[in-house]
């Protein structure tokens, strides 16, 4: 942030407390918010003024602004921001008059934190929700998801090594995180938690975390939260600027390269391209290289469109693949190999550093393009009609015989269609309505030429949803929100089953009606099933006092079980377990509570948010017994459902010293507990905090910041420990492969160093340099799934050299 | 209105997979020098619990192959493909409760001077009963180690056969 900046936001605050510049006898008063009309956000530092008048008001950081003292009369309103386009508009005062008006703002791609943190932007009002500039989050490192998540109390990762990672939110993840790229659902292979959402965060602007199921838009089912990631509208100005960044890393020795270029004409015409690279080679732990561990990824994206501000469209197509490596370690045969690497120390396979990255190894790939078209009905109504298509390709390879390691094991195509439409700002007095309805048709098709057992069947999934949100607001310091939402969703697989299997779990009796026919030892079935939930969202806003403000919300949530939980069938060669999805599966239904209380003062800002959840039905996966293989016996998980209770609370703080320094606090805590089993609930978070403390001398054209994140030790997880025999010097003894307990806690401390480099006509430039895990600690994290089998990643220096032209 | 048309077309039938690689059969031959030879046939599908009995201080030449019988109409002699990438695999047997020596046979698959051990002469030291943990190890990374921990690699095979050692 300037100090130009700094000093402006302060004189508003001054302002807005004095702002009655000139008085008369007259005693009216107009009030009201200034609001950006792409997301709500209050807009602060934008001048209402009464054209031909001294009258004048500055709006402040919650976007008011208030003129006192007005005689009766037909006015000219002249508003006004600096990045905002000016409106006129013409208002008749015969009373006191609340109005509040919508600029098209943007937020300027050179601002600064300060701005983007005072920015609340909304997608519901009445549940708190985190909304990053992804430009920003990237400046703590490369990979931009988890830096973002590591900046939001109440969100964690799970990874499977160190490329492979997705988003948890309040202790859940998968199916039950939703994850919206330009006003669409993501559909890639997302229920499994070593399948790593395929976007390319990095060609995106703004990312917004939601936690809980209040994304009522955008699908019911997901109870955890969203992430909703966008770009900014596009303005109709001539314009071209570009952004371009490379980062150098020590570990791993690769780095990020990052292009985007947009051109907008004054007719509303557009059109952006945005370009992203990654390659990594092995990465290293404090003490050995992680032996293939690299990875590639390449993404591109092409979107023009015209947007005419009260109508538009948009076309945008987008281009992801990544290959990234399987740590060779965690490559097992069966239980006994588990047991030696437990066991073990370091890694059973140590290589030397290279950028080959060979099986095991998954490749994905993700296509996407979209249609949209826009415009304003009357005054406030908005129409939005869109469609979507995605195509994600997933390929995993393992180690195989007979020259079969160039032929995948898992090779899955999931083709989704998206339908969209919606009528937002439906006015009436002061309710405000949207409603809409989505349309979706799924194929997945899984290859037979893998020559293994289909992990995931063939199926059509078809979903149908409608919904309606509404709010009314009395005044700025009250609102009630409330939206309802009502899915079908219905699946039409085709699956075969071993004989043997179909009948040992009762199936040949409880779903007869599915058998098809039979082929050798395998019998064709074609499960339907067909589901209907219901979503809903309630919640209010109130202001209690000029600097804080209180948050309820109730949202109920219900998910139909996804295509592992129901059908899946096979090895998992990391976990060494034989995974069943479960034909009887039912809906989960999520009960959550949500409170979140804000404070903002000047120098001192303070969010806590407890929650409080029961679900009934809570889909998991429990160790059901043993199965033997030619690889001896294997334990066996197989989907169920149960009732789980979830509680926890969330706290971030900001503290500013003085105006160069300020210190920032965050915590989570999450309580996770299977109420049928009476135990805990696997891969919960444990409890975490980050401390940051930043220097901005406002003088100079550096800064410097210093992270502390803390992860205790997870104390609460379920048993699912298993014994088996071993033949130790001549003799069988039981042993018992201890797959539960959770690693020690640790923390870790990450720094940034950012100096503006000189201009050099209209490029600005800037250099950054991070250093992660500095004290090069060595630990395990509980969320890593690779944790069984190594430890997680050594120091990192890296080099960010940032364009803007 | 839409989701009808949708529902009223069903998936096609997919092809059945016949599961390449897969081993549902180990067979297991020990031959003494004059007698005649047993056959232990492991089958997944029925986890067989014949017993390999051998005479203690005596000379067996034992085999071992792998079949893959999923497809009965196409019998597969995996064997072969552990042959083929001999550099890659190691047989391995582990006792309990009874000790017996091995070693590689004139016949056996070699790689340099290390036997894959599909053909080997077990020798007994003395009497009882108890098993044999026959392991078919892929990739191991210490081809010389006396322990199954210190081979490394993964299993491909790990199979129980109970073994009695007669007078």
């Amino acid at each position: 942030m300037n100090k130009v900046k700094f000093y402006s936001i302060l004189l508003f605050k001054i302002l807005f407390f004095n702002n009655i510049i000139f008085s008369q006898s007259c005693d009216y008063f107009l009030r009201g918010k200034i609001l950006d009309s792409h997301d709500d956000s209050n807009l602060i530092g934008a001048i209402v003024s009464i054209q031909g008048t001294n009258f004048f008001s500055q709006t402040n950081f919650e976007g008011e602004y208030l003129i006192n003292g007005i005689c009766p009369g037909d006015y000219i309103l002249v508003i006004s921001h600096p990045n905002c386009k000016t409106i006129k508009k013409n208002i008749i005062l015969v009373e006191n008059k609340d109005v509040n008006f919508f600029l098209e703002h943007h937020i300027n791609e050179l601002e600064e934190i300060v701005l983007q943190e005072s920015k609340i932007s909304r997608l519901r009002k009445s549940v708190q929700e985190v909304s990053l500039n992804i430009n920003e989050v990237n400046s703590y490192g490369s990979n931009t998801l988890e830096e973002a998540i590591n900046n939001i109390p109440g969100a964690s990762i799970l990874k499977t090594g160190n490329s492979i990672s997705k988003p948890i939110i309040h202790g859940m993840y998968g199916s039950r995180v939703g994850i919206v790229t330009d006003g669409f659902r993501q559909y890639d292979q997302q229920w499994g938690p070593d399948h790593a959402p395929n976007i390319d965060f990095d060609s995106f602007e703004i990312l917004q975390l939601i936690k809980g199921a209040a994304a009522l838009k955008y699908g019911g089912d997901t109870s955890a939260g969203s992430i909703i990631l966008s770009s900014k509208r596009k303005l109709p100005k001539d314009t071209l600027f570009g952004r371009s960044s490379i980062n150098l890393e020590s570990n791993g020795r690769g780095g990020k390269i990052n292009s985007s270029l947009e051109k907008s004409f004054s007719n509303g015409f557009y059109i952006n391209g945005d370009i992203t690279g990654k390659k990594y080679g092995d990465f290293n732990t404090p003490n050995y290289i992680l032996s293939n561990s690299g990875f590639e990824e390449a993404s591109f994206s092409i979107d023009f469109g015209r947007d005419q501000i009260n109508k538009g469209w948009n076309v945008k197509y987008s281009n992801y693949r990544i290959e990234p490596g399987i740590l060779k370690a965690s490559h097992i045969g069966n239980v006994q190999d588990l047991f030696y690497a437990l066991n073990s120390k370091e890694p059973k396979i140590i290589n030397d550093f290279t950028y080959a990255i060979e099986a095991p190894k998954q490749l994905a790939k993700h296509q996407k393009i979209i249609f949209k078209y826009f415009k304003s009905i009357g005054n406030n109504s908005k129409l939005e009609i869109g469609y979507n298509y995605q195509e994600n390709k997933r390929k995993e390879f393992d180690l195989r015989r007979g020259g079969r390691t160039n032929i995948p094991v898992v090779d899955l195509s999931l083709k989704t269609h998206i339908l969209n439409a919606s009528l937002a700002g439906i006015q009436y007095e002061d309710h405000n309505f949207e409603v809409g309805i989505n349309g979706f048709f799924q194929d997945n098709f899984s290859t037979p030429d893998t020559g293994v057992k289909r992990l995931i069947p063939d199926y059509y999934k078809f979903e149908s949803g409608i919904y309606l949100l509404g709010d009314y607001k009395k005044n700025n310091s009250f609102l009630f929100e409330w939206g309802l939402r009502l899915d079908y969703v219905a699946y039409d697989s085709k699956k075969y089953y071993y004989q043997s299997d179909w009948e040992n779990r009762n199936f040949d009796v409880l779903y007869q009606d599915f058998e098809l026919y039979e082929v050798f030892n395998q019998i064709l079935t074609n499960p339907k099933f067909n589901y209907v939930n219901l979503s809903a969202q309630t919640g209010i806003s109130l202001k209690l006092s000029n600097t804080s403000k209180l948050n309820f919300s109730y949202i109920l949530s219900q998910r139909a079980p996804n295509p592992s939980e129901l059908f899946s069938d096979g090895l998992h060669h990391a976990m060494a377990a034989i995974e069943y999805g479960n034909l009887g599966i039912n809906t989960e239904t999520n009960h959550k509570f949500l409170v979140s209380l804000s404070k903002n003062s000047k120098r001192f800002n303070l969010l806590v948010e407890p929650y409080i959840s029961k679900i009934f039905g809570y889909i998991f996966i429990e160790p059901t017994g043993l199965k033997q293989t030619i690889r001896g016996a294997f334990p066996v998980w197989t989907y169920d459902n149960t009732d789980a209770f979830l509680t926890g609370l969330d706290l971030s703080s900001k503290f500013l010293i003085s105006e160069k320094l300020s210190f920032d606090f965050g915590a989570s805590y999450v309580y996770a507990q299977d109420l049928n089993h009476n135990e805990p609930i696997i891969l919960i978070p444990p409890f975490n905090s980050y401390q940051r403390l930043k220097y901005i001398p406002r003088e100079e054209n550096w800064s410097f910041e210093i992270t502390n994140q803390i992860y205790f030790k997870q104390t609460r997880f379920p048993d699912s420990n298993f014994i088996f025999d071993y033949i130790e010097n001549g003799s069988i003894v039981s042993k018992t492969v201890d797959i539960s307990e959770s690693p020690s806690g640790y923390n870790r401390i990450n720094a940034v160093f950012s100096i503006d480099l000189k201009d050099r006509k209209n490029i600005k430039s800037n250099l950054r340099i991070i250093g992660q895990n500095i004290t090069n600690t060595n630990f395990r994290d509980y969320l890593n799934r690779m944790r069984l089998y190594a430890s997680d990643l050594g120091r990192n220096i890296q080099i960010q050299l940032n364009f803007k032209y | 209105m839409g989701i009808i048309f949708f529902i009223s077309c069903s998936k096609e039938d997919p092809d059945a997979i016949n599961e390449q690689e897969f081993i549902s059969n180990v067979i297991v031959t020990i031959t003494s020098e004059d007698g005649e030879p047993q056959t232990i046939d492991w089958d997944l599908s029925e986890m067989n619990s014949q017993s390999i009995n051998m005479k203690v201080n005596t000379n067996y030449n034992v085999n071992v192959s792998f079949l893959n019988t999923s497809d009965p109409t196409d019998v597969e002699n995996v064997t072969l493909e552990i042959i083929d990438e001999a550099d890659e695999h190691q047989v391995f047997f582990e006792f309990a409760e009874v000790s017996v020596n091995v070693s590689s046979a004139s016949n056996d698959t070699k790689v340099g001077s290390r036997g894959v051990l599909i053909n080997s002469i077990w020798n007994a030291s003395s009497t009882g009963t108890g098993l044999v943990r026959l392991y078919l190890i892929h990739q191991p990374t210490n081809f010389n180690a006396t322990t199954r921990e210190g081979m490394g690699g993964f299993n491909d095979v790990a199979i129980d056969i109970p073994v009695s050692i007669f007078k």
